[in-house]
């Protein structure tokens, strides 16, 4: 047997950066692409912190917790980008994510300067495994329910969502909020394998780590962003050997892929590489069978004027 | 009171340098759609080259230097326009932005591998000299750095409101389409203004050097995502009002520096960009539509 | 006489969406063509593949006998003589009138020239002259729509595409502005307008084109066409 305890990190960090991309994706679902990942992560991961090492709270309803902090955080990140085209919602994550990093810097109570320390170790590769198949499983049913097509419809063109009775304020909030719970989620489990929160970690460019994974595997299918993750982690260690060469091979290969693929790895196109490389594409889970009407599929969201306006056309 | 003034004047000759890369992520992004985000590092390569130059001419001191960083970061920006921002022109921002962060990735890392990843003393190319200014006391070098940084801002102005390619850059910002069918080449006016503000940086780079004499691989990262939010507070609309953000931004942290604390100093620009950017999603002046 | 402009089988797809299917139209030096469409007819489409802004999935554009457009870039199609008039003009509003002019003449290095061809636009269009300082984007429809048309002209074209020039202005403006393509073609200009106003475009025009989803149904001359009973139902009866 080689050495597991080489691959166990590996394994871990894998796991979790798959479920905080597919968190990831399931915001982006509705078109807001948040830049933000690593603050709402390092909150769940505080909030767990704290529950655990200062309240004695013990480590699932811990878990749960840094989940639902994350979740409002997301929420609160939602309400403030509502109005915001889109670029400047990425902006203003990116904005609020530094200033929670600098926050978390000066407030002394959870360490600031000196980090947060004292958690106690319960993760393994085995909770890793079970938070990313449950990331997977939440994401996979969210695609196929009439709320992921309509955070679809919304990203693809709000106005005629809006149009067809779907709100898209309440859509995107959703998204956010779903989104993130995910992300916070795997914050705290990786809070309980690093034992130590930094307020570094939370900053803008530990972020756009999970968005070079979104965009290299590709937000079309859910597909993607498990394999931008899996890639992208795995890739640096196996460099390894390449020492100190292997950031410049790895920054080659995020600018070779973009230029290659400028929607990322996996499409949705029947040619496109998924095919060829996992011989399968993941679609969401539940395809409504025939065609499939705008009024199925968005009536339940919001029984509003805009379905019976197209009932009466 | 001569605090404030002290203050006031560090701010400016900082906010100098954040207007110069501010207003190269500026002329990038408003022309070619493209957050540049290699910007910060052609910056940075400018500055080692400038030193390298420096080096080699003995007594050449500090036009060796500013010709060798010019020379540096317009080939390196070169090289990137050509072979990453060019064939990605008209796609999705977002696309764009993560190759070129690649690029800065390989950059800092490559520069790292040169260097080492810490900070190495830089050349002082200037004699270490001391300015009473009324209240107000300012080293040679960071009036130089006052002094260069401001020379090229104004020729940046006027190239864009006064020369007739600057007028095409205009023309490019607003309607793209337009300008190609009105005769321009897009393609060729976006490679200029490419290589000009690597050109820019690369110049400034070697006054910030001179000017805390020391360089660093990173020296990219904080530096270049503050010039990013300068440019986003500002709109990209108005070349001047980048310019101000620029100023006042340096000004601003050197004041919180001065009276509140210093570890605040670089949590300030991102809450003004919060601040801004939810009163005003298209920063302070307007930006082109995307 | 050979044509100017010659277009044939051009079909222009958006992604999978066809939006123009299988066109071929010319036009003869000296001319005055229009297209009529409804919106989303494809003639917007058309306009714009023939300035090189869109490429087409398959077909052929030759201008002057022999040159290919659709080898060339945007500025390169722009100096062999075609100048755009775009729909809703589309003006550089951040801009002076003065310096929209200049842009329409970008690549005339002769600045004497350029010059003495804004002189005469703003003798023609005195209204412009008082205004040449003042951003494009203040100045009311009806002058935007005569700056448009002057920075097309400062070029000195051989053919002037005009995108629903009356799209958006008052009807005594709508009235001028065609009086002005017609004007422009007595210069000898060629003009291949597209158009929904059918009863005023079909007065000045030599030859008509109907277009409907993307496919010419009707070609002939302008008096022929305002006669048949389709185009009247359509575009000159009561509805709308």
């Amino acid at each position: 047997m080689p050495n597991l305890a080489f691959f166990e990190p590996i394994l871990i960090f894998t796991l979790l950066n798959v479920a905080m991309t597919i968190g990831l994706y399931v915001t982006a679902l509705s078109g807001q692409l948040s830049m933000a990942t690593a603050a709402i992560a390092g909150v769940g991961g505080y909030a767990s912190g704290i529950l655990t090492v200062k309240f004695g709270v013990p480590f699932l309803p811990a878990v749960a917790a840094g989940a639902f902090m994350g979740g409002a955080l997301g929420c609160i990140l939602a309400l403030l980008t509502l109005k915001m085209r889109d670029f400047i919602l990425k902006l203003t994550t990116l904005a609020a994510g530094e200033a929670l990093s600098v926050l978390a810097f000066n407030w002394d109570y959870i360490g600031g300067a000196n980090s947060f320390t004292g958690l106690e170790p319960h993760t393994g590769v085995f909770t890793c495994l079970v938070v990313a198949l449950l990331a997977f499983y939440v994401a996979w049913r969210f695609d196929g329910s009439r709320l992921g097509y309509a955070a679809r419809a919304v990203r693809d063109d709000p106005l005629a969502a809006a149009s067809m009775g779907v709100s898209v304020a309440q859509v995107r909030i959703i998204t956010f909020t779903l989104g993130s719970a995910l992300i916070g989620m795997a914050g705290a489990v990786q809070a309980h394998y690093l034992l130590v929160i930094t307020p570094s970690q939370l900053g803008f460019f530990v972020s756009l780590n999970y968005v070079i994974f979104l965009l290299f595997g590709g937000l079309q299918t859910l597909a993607g962003p498990i394999l931008g993750a899996v890639v992208l982690t795995a890739l640096p260690e196996a460099l390894r050997f390449a020492n100190e060469y292997r950031l410049i091979v790895y920054g080659l290969i995020i600018v070779g892929v973009m230029l290659w693929r400028p929607d990322g790895l996996l499409t949705r196109t029947p040619l496109g590489v998924a095919r060829r490389i996992l011989g399968f594409t993941l679609r969401p889970a539940r395809l409504p069978k025939g065609a499939l009407r705008a009024e199925d599929v968005l009536s339940p969201i919001l029984p509003g004027d805009g379905v019976a306006m197209t009932k009466r056309n | 009171m001569d605090l404030f003034l002290q203050q006031l004047s560090n701010g400016l000759v900082i906010g100098s340098t954040y207007a110069v890369v501010a207003v190269g992520f500026a002329l990038a992004f408003t022309v070619l759609r493209v957050i540049q985000f290699a910007h910060p590092d052609v910056f940075m390569i400018g500055m080692f080259t400038g030193m390298v130059a420096a080096g080699f001419v003995p007594g050449g001191g500090l036009a060796v230097a500013l010709l060798g960083g010019a020379v540096g970061s317009t080939a390196i920006g070169a090289i990137i326009e050509r072979t990453v921002v060019a064939p990605l022109r008209g796609r999705d921002v977002l696309t764009t932005l993560i190759a070129t962060l690649g690029v800065s990735v390989i950059l800092q890392n490559g520069m790292a591998v040169i260097v080492g990843p810490d900070p190495i003393p830089y050349p002082r190319l200037l004699p270490a000299r001391f300015y009473e200014i009324g209240p107000v006391l300012l080293t040679l070098r960071q009036m130089f750095c006052l002094g260069l940084c401001a020379l090229l801002l104004v020729l940046a102005s006027l190239y864009v409101r006064r020369t007739h390619i600057g007028r095409a850059t205009r023309a490019i910002a607003e309607r793209p389409d337009v300008a190609a069918a009105f005769g321009v080449d897009v393609r060729r006016v976006c490679q200029i203004t490419f290589w000009l503000a690597s050109t820019m940086a690369g110049l400034a780079a070697v006054a910030v050097g001179s000017l805390y004499g020391s360089a660093s691989a990173f020296v990219g990262l904080l530096y270049g995502l503050k010039a990013f939010i300068c440019m986003l507070v500002a709109g990209n609309r108005y070349f001047e009002a980048v310019i101000a953000v620029g100023l006042a931004l340096g000004v601003l942290e050197a004041l919180v520096t001065g009276y509140v604390s210093s570890s605040l100093r670089d949590a300030v620009a991102f809450f003004v960009l919060i601040g801004v950017l939810y009163l005003r999603p298209n920063g302070l002046f307007g930006s082109y539509a995307t | 006489m050979s044509a100017l402009l010659k277009i044939e089988g051009l079909a222009v797809s958006y992604g999978s969406v066809p939006a123009v299917d299988g066109v071929s139209l010319e036009i003869e030096p000296g001319e005055l063509r229009v297209i009529l469409g409804a919106n989303g007819a494809g003639k917007t489409t058309i306009i714009k593949t023939i300035m090189g802004l869109l490429k087409p999935r398959s077909g052929t554009i030759r201008f002057d006998g022999e040159s290919d457009l659709l080898r060339l870039r945007p500025h390169q199609i722009h100096q062999l003589g075609i100048a755009w008039v775009p729909e809703a003009r589309q003006l550089w509003n951040t801009m002076t009138v003065l310096d929209n002019l200049r842009m329409g003449a970008f690549e005339v290095r002769d600045k004497a020239m350029v010059e003495r061809r804004i002189g005469e636009m703003f003798e023609r269009f005195p209204r412009l002259a008082e205004r040449r300082h003042q951003l494009a984007g203040s100045l009311s429809g009806g002058e935007q729509q005569m700056v448009a048309i002057a920075r097309a002209l400062v070029s000195n074209p051989r053919l002037l595409l005009m995108d629903e020039p009356s799209l958006g202005l008052a009807p005594i403006v709508v009235r001028d502005v065609f009086a002005l393509a017609q004007e422009i073609n007595t210069m000898g200009i060629a003009v291949l307008m597209v158009e929904q106003n059918a009863r005023q475009s079909l007065k000045v025009a030599h030859f008509a084109y109907l277009l409907e989803l993307g496919r010419v149904v009707e070609a002939g001359p302008a008096a022929e066409i305002a006669g048949k009973k389709s185009v009247q139902d359509v575009f000159l009866g009561g509805s709308a």
